[in-house]
């Protein structure tokens, strides 16, 4: 393929002209998939600018005539975005923490220490993340409401914690299983415990698997929907995710403003991604493609 | 991932060190084992995924035998199979068991024929590789119930860009009301969640192409292969393990869906959309008639099993590895 050094004219003129074609409808095809990707969030961004009057007008306009940031002021207004981003953050970061540590521990009893019923825990393990949610969803709701936790953080981390731990313990324990046994025997000879050398040597070491499993399982808790509806009943605890399944508006065509509400709610996802894109990538890949 | 050491090369300086090592391991560890080490590491794991994950399964199967699950002075009576009778009795129960699975079964194969072909076009080395991945990767990271609002205005009767776009081009003479019509309205479903999913699974199909020795594709390009014969010989049966973890990690989701129902049509048109857990959750909470919605959250149980050993026993080979 082609090399980074050398100007784009260069090697234009070195290749022939089927070449060329090949790779122009190559990244032709990419830049298409990637229109196709960003177009309904762009096309809520283009909605959200409008004034009420010309978000219901048909024929629709492509580009605004009139470029207003009402429909924010008026979302901002009718409902706290903000305090729903901060709840769906506080939400999503306790569950990541809780499983990358759970991950951790796990992982490395599954990966590097021998005992004999691994495989065992390991299919329990896999197995818990086959079970549906729904039918887990009525008894958690009732241990929920018994122990006072309807409407609390906790209430939504553990479940969710729960949920993702199988894919936690599976990118720790692979990524354990790589790194060299020397680690651990050097660990030893200077007098540490096992339990010293998980903390202070292979944990410090495997930042990166760690940071995988972290914002995978964020972006799962950022995104839930069914617990989060049905355990946050108090408007002031509802997650991003619910608060905008149940925004309404106040006009019959509230499209302009719930545009804008969907805009607000994408824009730290976007730029979650765009700054871990390769962990995600990493993630995923690690995660189910080398299962 | 991380350097690429032999695991053998680990197994057996391990095993050369072990009778030292365990000797000096255990006196300073206060004589812990590694199997001991092991219990003491996974039990809160175990314990955790108990409490959370396998009671409630157990509980929901209790509660579909019992009336008055919720109520707070705890007076359960055993009913025997009665929330079950009163479930397959009920026609929209089994309306969502097709919905939910002509939604699956559609759904799912269009993922993964798009998915392949996705996979097969960025399955080479090309500047930006991870942004157009993290790029094509977004709507699967989009909320599933935000990308219900997303598309419910889209696809809207009236309003909707789509409708503009399809009366620009001369498909429509005028807007076409999608989400109002019963068979249209699982149509657009089907399609807004193979646009949502298609790149996930182009990822996992992705990381298993990588897999495959690129010497593999050269012998058989010397035997004067053509590309589809390399693909039907080479790729697709290496790809299959890969291929069976993508389709239980889309199938047993699609078969869940909630959030995409709830925020497109919320069911509707009548029940057309009303996939089984949206009708699980309304006749539990909404009805809040918690025997039959704990008998229909038991059928779901079984019906993912089933899909899933449907899967593991067809597409499950032990030899290929």
């Amino acid at each position: 393929m082609a090399t980074a050094d050398g100007s784009l004219n260069a090697r234009l003129e070195e290749m022939s002209p089927q070449k060329v074609g090949k790779l122009l409808g190559f990244y032709g095809s990419i830049a298409a998939l990637v229109l196709v990707s960003f177009f309904p969030v762009i096309w809520m961004l283009i909605t959200s600018l409008k004034p009420a009057s010309e978000a219901v007008q048909f024929p629709v306009t492509y580009i605004p005539n009139t470029i207003t940031l009402e429909n924010y002021r008026i979302a901002f207004e009718q409902a706290p975005f903000l305090r729903y981003l901060f709840n769906s953050f506080v939400v999503a970061s306790g569950t990541a923490i809780i499983d990358v540590f759970l991950g951790a521990l796990a992982g490395y009893a599954l990966s590097r220490l021998d005992f004999d019923y691994k495989l065992p825990v390991l299919l329990i393990i896999l197995f818990s993340s086959m079970l549906p949610f729904i039918s887990r969803l009525i008894p958690l709701f009732r241990l929920a409401r018994d122990t006072m936790l309807l409407n609390d953080y906790i209430g939504l981390i553990l479940p969710y914690a729960a949920f993702q731990l199988p894919f936690a313990v599976w990118i720790m324990q692979a990524y354990f299983k790589e790194l060299p046994a020397s680690l651990e025997e050097a660990g030893l000879m200077d007098g540490l415990t096992r339990l010293g050398v998980l903390f202070r040597i292979i944990l410090p070491v495997s930042a990166p698997a760690m940071a995988t499993s972290a914002i995978i399982v964020f972006i799962y808790a950022w995104n839930e929907f069914l617990f989060a509806l049905t355990f946050m009943t108090e408007d002031k605890m509802r997650t991003i995710t619910v608060g905008i399944a149940l925004y309404q508006g106040e006009y019959t065509f509230p499209w302009g403003t719930i545009s804008a509400a969907v805009v607000l709610s994408v824009v730290p996802l976007l730029l979650f991604m765009v700054f871990f894109q390769r962990k995600v990538v990493e993630g995923l890949t690690a995660g189910f493609g080398k299962a | 991932m991380g350097s690429a050491n032999q695991p053998q090369d680990a197994g057996l300086s391990e095993r050369v060190g072990v009778g030292l090592r365990d000797r000096a391991a255990r006196y300073r560890e206060l004589r812990l084992t590694e199997s001991e080490l092991a219990t003491l590491l996974l039990a809160p794991v175990l314990g955790f995924l108990f409490v959370v994950s396998f009671y409630p399964i157990f509980d929901t199967v209790w509660a579909s035998l019992h009336t008055g699950y919720v109520l707070p002075n705890r007076t359960q009576t055993f009913v025997g199979f009665e929330n079950y009778g009163r479930l397959f009795g009920n026609g929209s129960f089994w309306n969502s068991l097709t919905v939910s699975l002509i939604y699956t079964f559609v759904s799912v194969p269009i993922e993964l024929v798009l998915g392949l072909g996705v996979a097969i076009l960025l399955n080479r080395e090309f500047h930006g590789k991870y942004i157009a991945q993290a790029a094509i990767l977004f709507p699967w990271a989009l909320p599933t119930i935000i990308n219900a609002k997303i598309w419910a205005w889209l696809f809207h009767g009236q309003y909707g860009v789509i409708n503009d776009m399809l009366v620009r081009i001369g498909l429509l003479s005028q807007p076409f009301p999608f989400l109002a019509k019963p068979t249209v309205a699982l149509g657009a479903m089907t399609f807004v969640t193979i646009w949502k999913t298609t790149s996930f699974m182009a990822l996992i199909l992705l990381a298993g192409l990588t897999g495959i020795p690129e010497h593999l594709y050269e012998a058989s390009r010397m035997d004067g292969a053509t590309k589809w014969r390399r693909f039907r010989d080479i790729t697709l049966p290496l790809l299959k393990p890969t291929i069976l973890v993508a389709l239980i990690f889309r199938t047993l989701p699609a078969f869940q869906a909630f959030g995409l129902p709830f925020g497109l049509t919320n069911g509707g048109p009548g029940e057309a959309t009303t996939t089984l857990v949206l009708f699980t959750h309304k006749i539990t909470f909404n009805r809040l008639d918690f025997g039959q919605g704990s008998a229909a959250a038991t059928m779901i149980g079984l019906f993912a099993l089933t899909i899933s050993m449907i899967y593991v026993t067809t597409l499950y080979e032990p030899e290929v590895r």
